[in-house]
């Protein structure tokens, strides 16, 4: 991971459900209830950075026992996989996590979770597919429509348009880069004929 | 300053490299040979054809210096072939690349003939490679698309469709049916490079430079995020394998651990 | 013309494709190398780059000459070589242009070691240092001076290296120049084959760099 990349400090803020494994004085404040130690077996999302420091780190303890334990985010949870599988272009990513396969990765770094890897893999190659599809039409329609936003001038309708609304980060920019790819093509095609 | 492109060449970088490209041309006046940073140009004399770089050619065209004799593959005939195969027989593939980088060093003197391909790197000889190999000379073989395919046929039908014998519009109608029928290829590939199973080496044998330049950045991108989103499972397997790979004196179940286990992925 | 260049001209295997035409294919390989490469490629040893450059400054005292004589027939000749000479130009800027992206976006990477640092020119070399030292000293002034001395570095490696690297393990394209035996590491498996010259292969970086270096394989 590279210092200053801002994708990669934005996905460490995301929120993990983490369960403390023991009673942590003055941490209440965590949960609500100020002054008062953190119960052992209290639930509190943490950010990833966090997270992932009280996961690997080691209370030192007879029993080896680390400070939390922790679950995979919601953004990852059975019901996204289900439905990912069922049809993985169906799923709004965005909607779950703008930083949705950074998330992941990282989640998947901290655990083995062999399902949710070929899950998801199978799932950015299908929608790899529909964004290079999507890409190429709007390269042909000029990327000079008058709207402001990223989804707004694809000149693409209903179906199209949620998809892309639909793209975490990476998709994003795989779906840049298709898009640039096309563009340019057409743009040197076009200049041919002018000299 | 630095420059401030993507990595891999843009489309109009592309173009000014198939401009190199050498091409055959008939001289319509004479002149007297030029020396040129790439060598001294051969005299033009009418009628006799010689080979010179596209851009050089072009500046000769739009002046009526001389005539452009297109490269037999970009012939009707040629590419109807070529579309044939790659929509009839080989749906799947791109059409065979060229074979002119054997066959041209084959002739040259001090070419040891290629015998497995190998063993032959001491020499310091450098090894040609498009634009620079001929493809599009009058001398190309026709049946097969050079590197460089899109970006010279498509400067000789904007700037010598004159000289391409009353096929323009044929040939530019086939030409877009290579297109799409190539780009289809193209987007499939994304599919092939991030399926289970998939080895971390893929070949696109007979791809044009203008077809990667367009799709680069997608293709790539896609492997690499096939690659980060597996990474865990990569260490994990190589973990495993390093386990294995350490016991497998004594555990040595049969075959495994033999020579070259790479290439059968064994259903994880 | 020095000893080398004599030397090469009568070296026999060199018969087949003159000086001129080596010089510009060298070029272009190492141009399209550096355009495509994940990382700063080594700078070239043999001599290529200097060559390149004195015959392109032979050229332009050539044009020079030429333009005091305004024979129109020698006109056209101008044309063509002066046309040329942009090219030549094109591609030498581009090469040092595309060498310059690359070492100042990894500046401290590329001078953190000797090894990395013999990629580079010497003016490159030059270059990265004293840019360097005007980014820091910028960035003391503007600042870091205002923090506290033990959070002042820009190379701390503790954590996250803020020496950011480039991904050799990203994926490029290359052209085998010869046939080969290919390897490259996959997520689930790792693939081999034997491929053939003019093959067109999709593998990482870090895979291909070997091929590329013995000249097996061209970036493309």
């Amino acid at each position: 991971m590279s210092y200053y990349d801002i994708d990669a400090i934005l996905t460490d803020a995301e929120k993990i459900p983490c369960t403390f494994q023991l009673d942590i004085p003055d941490l209440g404040y965590l949960d609500n209830t100020p002054n008062q130690p953190l119960k052992a077996g209290t639930k509190v999302s943490l950010p990833l950075w966090l997270a992932e420091m009280l996961v690997i780190a080691n209370t030192g303890g007879p029993d080896n026992k680390t400070f939390v334990t922790f679950d995979l985010p919601r953004a990852l949870g059975n019901d996204v996989v289900q439905a990912l599988k069922a049809d993985p272009r169906a799923v709004p990513l965005r909607d779950q996590s703008a930083h949705f396969y950074g998330l992941a990765t990282h989640m998947m770094d901290l655990s083995e979770e062999q399902e949710l890897g070929s899950v998801l893999r199978k799932t950015f190659v299908t929608r790899a597919a529909e964004i290079s599809l999507h890409a190429r039409k709007v390269g042909g329609v000029s990327a000079k429509g008058k709207g402001k936003e990223e989804g707004s001038n694809l000149g693409i309708g209903g179906a199209g348009e949620e998809f892309l609304r639909g793209l975490d980060e990476w998709e994003r920019k795989l779906f840049r880069k298709a898009h640039d790819g096309a563009k340019s093509g057409k743009e040197w095609m076009e200049s041919i004929k002018k000299n | 300053m630095a420059l401030p492109l993507p990595l891999g060449l843009t489309h109009s970088e592309v173009a000014f490299l198939a401009e190199m490209e050498l091409v055959t041309v008939v001289p319509r006046q004479r002149l007297e040979s030029i020396d040129l940073l790439s060598g001294k140009t051969p005299p033009l004399r009418p009628p006799h054809r010689t080979d010179l770089p596209l851009w050089l050619a072009l500046l000769l065209k739009k002046q009526r210096r001389a005539n452009i004799v297109p490269p037999p593959w970009m012939h009707p005939a040629s590419l109807a072939d070529i579309v044939h195969r790659e929509t009839k027989v080989h749906p799947q593939a791109f059409s065979e690349p060229m074979p002119t980088a054997s066959r041209a060093r084959q002739s040259e003197p001090g070419y040891a003939g290629r015998i497995g391909g190998s063993g032959d790197n001491n020499s310091g000889e450098v090894i040609l490679s498009p634009p620079f190999q001929s493809n599009c000379t009058s001398a190309a073989p026709a049946g097969y698309l050079p590197y460089h395919w899109l970006e010279v046929a498509e400067a000789l039908v904007t700037h010598a469709s004159d000289d391409l014998g009353g096929n323009t519009s044929e040939i530019r109608g086939l030409l877009r049916d290579l297109v799409e029928v190539r780009a289809a290829k193209m987007r499939d590939s994304a599919e092939t490079l991030g399926a289970e199973g998939q080895g971390g080496v893929v070949s696109l044998r007979g791809v044009g430079a203008m077809e990667l330049a367009e799709n680069r950045g997608f293709v790539l991108g896609v492997v690499d995020g096939v690659r980060k989103i597996g990474g865990a499972v990569e260490t994990a397997r190589r973990e495993r394998e390093e386990e294995m790979d350490l016991g497998g004196g004594e555990g040595g179940r049969g075959g495994y651990g033999g020579d070259g286990d790479s290439d059968d992925d064994m259903g994880i | 013309m020095d000893i080398d260049d004599i030397l090469r001209e009568v070296d026999p295997t060199f018969h087949a494709v003159p000086q001129e035409k080596r010089n510009l294919q060298e070029l272009t390989r190492a141009w399209i190398a550096e355009r495509s490469a994940p990382e700063l490629l080594p700078w070239p040893a043999d001599g290529l780059f200097e060559r390149v450059n004195d015959s392109i400054k032979r050229q332009i005292e050539k044009v020079e000459e030429m333009t005091g004589d305004m024979d129109p027939k020698t006109n056209f000749a101008l044309i063509v070589i002066q046309t040329e000479l942009e090219r030549f130009k094109y591609l030498v800027r581009s090469y040092l242009r595309a060498r310059i992206s690359k070492i100042d976006r990894h500046t401290l990477h590329y001078l953190s070691t000797d090894a990395l640092r013999s990629r580079l020119s010497e003016m490159e070399l030059a270059y990265a240092t004293r840019h360097q030292a005007l980014l820091h000293n910028h960035y003391l002034s503007s600042f870091l001076s205002s923090f506290p001395s033990a959070l002042q570095n820009l190379n701390d490696s503790a954590g996250i290296n803020m020496v950011e690297t480039p991904d050799l393990e990203s994926a490029v394209f290359i052209r085998l120049l010869k046939d080969t035996l290919v390897e490259g590491r996959g997520v689930d498996s790792d693939g081999a084959m034997d491929g053939r010259e003019s093959d067109i292969v999709i593998l990482r970086w870090a895979d291909a760099k070997s091929l590329v270096e013995n000249g097996s394989a061209e970036l493309v």
